[in-house]
């Protein structure tokens, strides 16, 4: 199945492979559709695609290092 | 086919897609936006035909992102627009106005993204409609669904306050209380949009119900005698409102129905959820998301969809960006309680808080024709300035403890 994410890197993260080290640790094929850097932060659009446990865990991973992970969608939820 | 609408358009790459349900560029993974047919509209679009249409929002048709008059209305729009001179004196401004929202038929300014949405949600075949709110959003969809006989679900986080909850349940929709924290609740709802075919206002008809907003401006722009406001104050919490309302006045120039104009847009954020107040104040266009911790419940989006957009739009009209903590907001409900008689929800304590501070700070001049925009009523977060708000004197069934009581409260001089 194919996951779309919208990663956001804290300053700390911004210089880290991230992105690699999950492709690396998971059996995940990710596709970078839209990125963008600036020195203190980074956002990167992204389809994932693997099979569901491996991209909950790779997304689970994502969050674990401190990278902020959300669907494309933003939040869905308004007042 | 629409002559007024080309079809949906990349905000980021620009790509072209049919006038679908679809809310996400296929390639860049953008947000989708309606692009219209200037030439076309401005060939028919003029003052009267505006001002001989309806009295709601409908009488902006033309710019409206529908192809058939047979719309959803339960008479939103053509809210008062007024001049504010007690709470203008107060901060220093000669020319301040207040575009009250909160007396839309269900107390707040998604009347109208909601109105929109559903007429399109119609005109394209749904016949269930679904939001995911913490408020606002759920009583109009449940209202506008109710109206149009649609079969409406709300999800909202089962520990919602009941006031809420009965605010929504009273039209009949079905109500989804899902057990979890924010970022669960949130993400459930994306999964739940993209697995069922329906009108999922905000999610997959996002193109269509946003551009609801942008009636904020076409009235605003009419009630001035066809002219755009010098600044205006726009509360933000996905930051849609705020670009829209930019984009109402563009296309209003962009038409001819105004002259050219300048106007500042300022955004006003709570302080426990301010991530494009943040990203504009480190002049980033990447937002860092948040976790909201603030009583505007209504302005808590904490990854909003077009925070960037908004944040550009700041910087590039030179308007200012502040924020409200709880405390400030809880005074902003006051105070244009107090100076106006308009009793407003958070998000308006947050509004008229950040106002003070722009006409404070100088950012808006004393002579500046601002508009502050109003998007929700005060009994809707009642909660909110519980016991912040005039005692009740108590007193025996005998004049002279009435007299007591005025001869206390007389002593306190006159309100300025």
């Amino acid at each position: 199945m194919k996951k779309r994410v919208h990663l956001v890197f804290r300053t700390d993260l911004v210089q880290k492979p991230l992105t690699w080290e999950m492709s690396k640790k998971f059996d995940i094929i990710f596709n970078v559709r839209r990125a963008k850097i600036t020195e203190k932060t980074g956002e990167s659009v992204l389809e994932l695609e693997g099979d569901e446990p491996t991209l909950d865990a790779a997304i689970a991973w994502l969050k674990s290092q401190g990278v902020h992970v959300d669907p494309v969608t933003h939040d869905t939820m308004e007042g | 086919m629409s002559q007024k609408m080309k079809g949906l358009k990349c905000k980021e790459c620009e790509r072209l897609y049919p006038l679908q349900a679809i809310h996400v560029c296929e390639f860049c993974f953008g947000p989708l936006e309606v692009d219209y047919n200037y030439d076309f509209i401005k060939r028919s679009l003029t003052h009267g035909k505006i001002e001989s249409g309806p009295h709601t929002l409908w009488r902006y048709w033309d710019l409206l992102p529908v192809e058939t008059d047979n719309v959803i209305s339960i008479h939103e729009g053509m809210t008062p627009l007024f001049h504010a001179k007690r709470l203008g004196k107060e901060l220093g401004l000669s020319n301040l106005f207040i575009k009250n929202d909160a007396v839309n038929p269900t107390y707040s300014f998604k009347d109208r993204v909601v109105s929109v949405a559903l007429s399109r949600a119609r005109e394209l075949g749904f016949d269930t409609v679904a939001c995911a709110s913490t408020g606002n959003l759920a009583g109009a969809v449940a209202a506008y669904g109710a109206a149009a006989g649609f079969r409406t679900f709300v999800f909202m986080p089962a520990d919602l306050e009941s006031g809420k909850v009965i605010g929504a349940g009273i039209y009949d929709p079905v109500i989804v209380g899902v057990h979890g924290n924010y970022d669960e609740v949130n993400r459930l709802c994306a999964e739940v949009a993209d697995m069922y075919k329906w009108a999922f206002v905000n999610v997959n008809l996002r193109p269509y119900y946003s551009e609801g907003s942008k009636t904020l401006a076409f009235e605003v722009a009419e009630q001035l005698g066809w002219r755009a406001p010098d600044h205006c104050v726009v509360p933000a919490a996905s930051g849609s409102l705020l670009t829209k309302i930019h984009k109402g006045f563009k296309e209003l120039e962009g038409i001819g129905l105004i002259p050219k104009h300048k106007t500042k847009m300022s955004i006003a954020q709570a302080d426990g959820c301010s991530p494009v107040v943040t990203a504009i104040r480190e002049k980033t266009d990447i937002l860092r998301p948040v976790r909201p911790k603030t009583i505007a419940k209504s302005l808590a989006i904490g990854n909003p969809a077009d925070g960037p957009y908004a944040a550009r739009i700041v910087h590039e009209t030179h308007g200012g960006a502040d924020t409200a903590t709880d405390a400030e907001i809880i005074d902003g409900i006051r105070l244009l309680a107090r100076t106006e008689g308009i009793f407003t929800e958070t998000a308006g304590g947050v509004t008229t808080a950040v106002l003070k501070k722009l006409a404070r700070t100088g950012i808006i001049s004393s002579d500046e024709l601002v508009v502050a925009y109003i998007t929700g009523n005060g009994f809707k977060t009642i909660e909110a300035v519980a016991g912040r708000t005039s005692p009740m004197n108590e007193i025996s069934p005998k004049l002279e403890e009435f007299r007591e009581l005025y001869e206390r409260v007389t002593a306190v001089p006159p309100r300025p």
